[in-house]
């Protein structure tokens, strides 16, 4: 291997991708778009029930209910000055207890009690809502309730600190970045082939090897770039960033060498679009695990771009140190030696 | 414009074009998105509260909690696979129901229940799942309500469920990669392979060709448009104002899609565009759906006109005056855009001559 090689090849590269402005504006473009989508979307989690109550008479238990976490209640003093503000969806749903509730209750009949609901609520705000309150009416008469819960919060009790959706996409906004390179390097690699440009410089002192290095550094280089870029502005580097940015270098190698993989595969640049996009999506599965926790199984476990995802989402939002996320980074290392060992074999065979 | 000629090249198009990956890619993978939302987003958005439940008798309250359309309920054979799911998020809670279960209920005896709670489930879910068990342990058990509810519904607007969010991307996706990159591609495939110089030769001119291959992605977009709405069953009460809307929409697919095949030099410089330029088109749709985005801003990009009527269509029921503003507004854009589609025509004719 040749460093004078691989750097002048690097900066050719590299001059030729600045030098098309239309590129380097477009590439920004890309993050720009990213990084907004990030702020417009919510900052905070909805993780309270707010309920409105109109109570002539507040019966005990309603009193003791406002201390349950994930309950909200904001007492009215007029059943019309609930009904407004739960038509003009400030609530959930809002309660009007009778006047004569806890009389009622005393005598052994039953009370009306009325519950408003604005019209967007969903079925199972008001089904919950309903069972609420029905509950509360068991309590307040003093039904005894024939089961005990015994509770075990299983992972980190996120109550009252929970991640805004935002939060949970930066792994996803990650490895979309990451995987746009793919494409990218996939073609500027086939049109080399293409355009028999890689052969051409075969035929100079400079190796395969030298020419695999100078393509992987430019690849790593802008990948790791952007990633890192957007990941500054969003503050996804406050928790953690040494592991985060090992693991997003982690990330470039792997997207450099699936980029080898299809450059390989392709015949044109068409068909670097046409392999791109089942690899882009594959590769983006594990990532929306992470946004929609539970959705996906072990057999995501697989994909190595869960290793990326999984790792960035443990340090950026939980913190998670070295000793948590270490077999993380070695099964990454590992996919990334197949992959990239994989896609230089293969693109070697090309050139050849 | 000869129409002949333009048939004949259009046969072309539609011949060979097809084996090209564009094309197949434009026809599959709306396709393949909107089945993968409709079978896999639509429940993954919900907010509902999901239960695991380990019966380890044969409980009624397993059944009865199915039969409830406000909690999600998942079944699981033992106790470490509802901690498995409850550790991933799988499920909010899960229960475990000891044998003897409803005999114990019905003779009034305290039981206990093991329950797992995910660490980030909300709070709101932590607060309705235990009152749900126990509002159904107390049915099973044979409690009389103590009150009676009432319920009203407040207002005429109505809650948007995701699926519904969903539609404007995968319909604009389908109408856009049609129609766009199809004659997008097909340009630059035939300025790269000098095929446009060897036309122009002919008797054929520039602007046949634009017809033709406009004509091609026209005829994909609507299309695929079509198909993406009978897929999700959103055709709507007005069937025949809806192919008109994705017609005009279908047509600015076209014409982005000629321009970027004018201007443009080779495919890399296209996809950049796609990858980079593409969330522009699309912002609309992603504004669809967060309904907390002020919807204005949608207003600002050009395939709002396109997606407004067709949401306002297909899944509110709205009519020629509901969409009337923003169609005239299409139009003016469609027109505005064929201007600049003929400026490039002049610019690609010094090019290929």
């Amino acid at each position: 291997m040749n460093p004078g090689i691989i750097k002048t090849l690097v900066a050719k590269d590299a001059s030729l991708y600045l030098r098309n402005r239309l590129f380097a504006f477009l590439t920004a473009l890309g993050i720009v778009s990213f990084i907004v989508i990030y702020f417009v979307l919510p900052s905070s989690v909805d993780e309270e029930l707010e309920i409105g109550l109109y109570a002539p008479v507040l019966p005990p238990v309603f009193e003791l209910i406002q201390e349950e976490a994930g309950l909200k209640f904001q007492i009215f003093e007029s059943e019309e000055a609930l009904i407004e503000a739960v038509t003009e969806g400030d609530y959930a749903a809002g309660v009007a207890l009778p006047a004569d509730i806890m009389e009622k209750f005393a005598s052994g009949q039953k009370p009306q009690i009325t519950l408003y609901f604005p019209s967007d609520a969903l079925e199972e705000v008001k089904d919950a809502v309903e069972v609420m309150i029905r509950e509360l009416a068991y309590l307040q008469t003093g039904q005894p309730l024939a089961v005990e819960l015994s509770t075990e919060i299983l992972g980190p009790d996120m109550l009252g600190e929970q991640l805004p959706p935002r939060d949970r996409m930066v792994p996803l906004f990650a490895v979309l970045i990451l995987m746009m390179e793919t494409m990218g390097l996939a073609s500027l690699i086939s049109n080399e082939v293409e355009k028999g440009t890689g052969q051409a410089l075969l035929v100079t002192p400079m190796s395969v090897t030298d020419l695999f290095a100078a393509k992987g550094v430019i690849g790593v280089s802008l990948a790791l770039g952007q990633v890192v870029f957007f990941m500054v502005i969003v503050g996804g580097l406050n928790s953690q960033p040494l592991i985060i940015l090992t693991t997003l270098l982690l990330g470039s190698v792997l997207v450099t060498g699936i980029a080898f993989l299809v450059a390989s595969m392709a015949k044109d640049i068409m068909s670097v679009m046409a392999w791109s996009i089942p690899v882009f999506i594959t590769l983006s599965i594990p990532a929306f695990g992470v946004m929609f926790p539970g959705a996906v199984t072990g057999w995501a476990k697989a994909i190595p771009s869960y290793y990326l995802a999984d790792t960035v989402h443990q340090a950026a939002n939980f913190g998670a140190g070295w000793g948590d996320i270490w077999p993380n980074l070695v099964i990454l290392l590992g996919f990334n030696l197949v992959i990239v060992w994989g896609g230089i074999m293969a693109l070697r065979r090309k050139f050849r | 414009m000869n129409v002949k000629r333009v048939s004949a090249l259009l046969g072309k198009e539609f011949l060979h074009g097809s084996k090209n990956y564009i094309f197949i890619m434009a026809i599959v993978m709306p396709i393949l998105i909107s089945l993968l939302f409709s079978l896999v987003f639509g429940t993954l958005f919900t907010e509902k509260p999901k239960l695991g439940i380990v019966d380890e008798g044969h409980s009624q309250l397993v059944a009865m909690f199915q039969e409830l359309d406000s909690v999600i309920t998942k079944e699981y054979g033992t106790v470490s696979q509802t901690k498995q799911a409850v550790e991933s998020g799988a499920v909010d809670m899960g229960i475990v129901l000891p044998e003897g279960f409803d005999a114990a209920v019905t003779r009034g005896e305290k039981v206990n229940i093991e329950a797992y709670i995910w660490g980030e489930s909300l709070a709101k879910n932590r607060t309705i799942l235990p009152v749900t068990i126990a509002d159904l342990v107390r049915q099973m058990g044979g409690q009389e309500v103590p009150i009676e509810i009432e319920s009203v519904t407040l207002g005429d607007e109505v809650s948007i469920p995701w699926s519904d969010r969903l539609l404007p991307i995968v319909v604009l996706m389908a109408v856009f990669l049609g129609g766009l990159m199809v004659p997008a591609t097909s340009l630059i495939n035939e300025k790269e392979k000098k095929t446009l110089e060897a036309l122009v030769i002919t008797p054929t001119t520039i602007g046949d060709v634009f017809v033709a291959k406009g004509l091609v992605g026209v005829v994909i977009s609507l299309f695929m448009g079509v198909a993406i709405l009978i897929l999700n069953q959103a055709f709507g009460a007005q069937p025949l104002l809806l192919v008109l809307v994705m017609l005009l929409g279908a047509i600015m697919a076209v014409e982005f899609g000629l321009i970027a095949g004018a201007l443009l030099k080779d495919f890399t410089t296209l996809f950049t565009i796609w990858k980079s330029g593409g969330i522009l088109l699309f912002a609309p749709a992603i504004i669809y759906m967060f309904p907390q985005i002020p919807e204005w801003i949608g207003r600002i990009f050009p395939t709002y006109y396109v997606i407004q009527p067709i949401v306002e269509i297909s899944q509110r029921g709205g009519g020629w005056p509901d969409i009337a503003t923003n169609v005239f507004i299409l139009i003016g854009l469609d027109l505005i855009l064929i201007g600049v589609v003929m400026f490039t025509t002049r610019k690609t004719m010094q090019f290929a001559i």
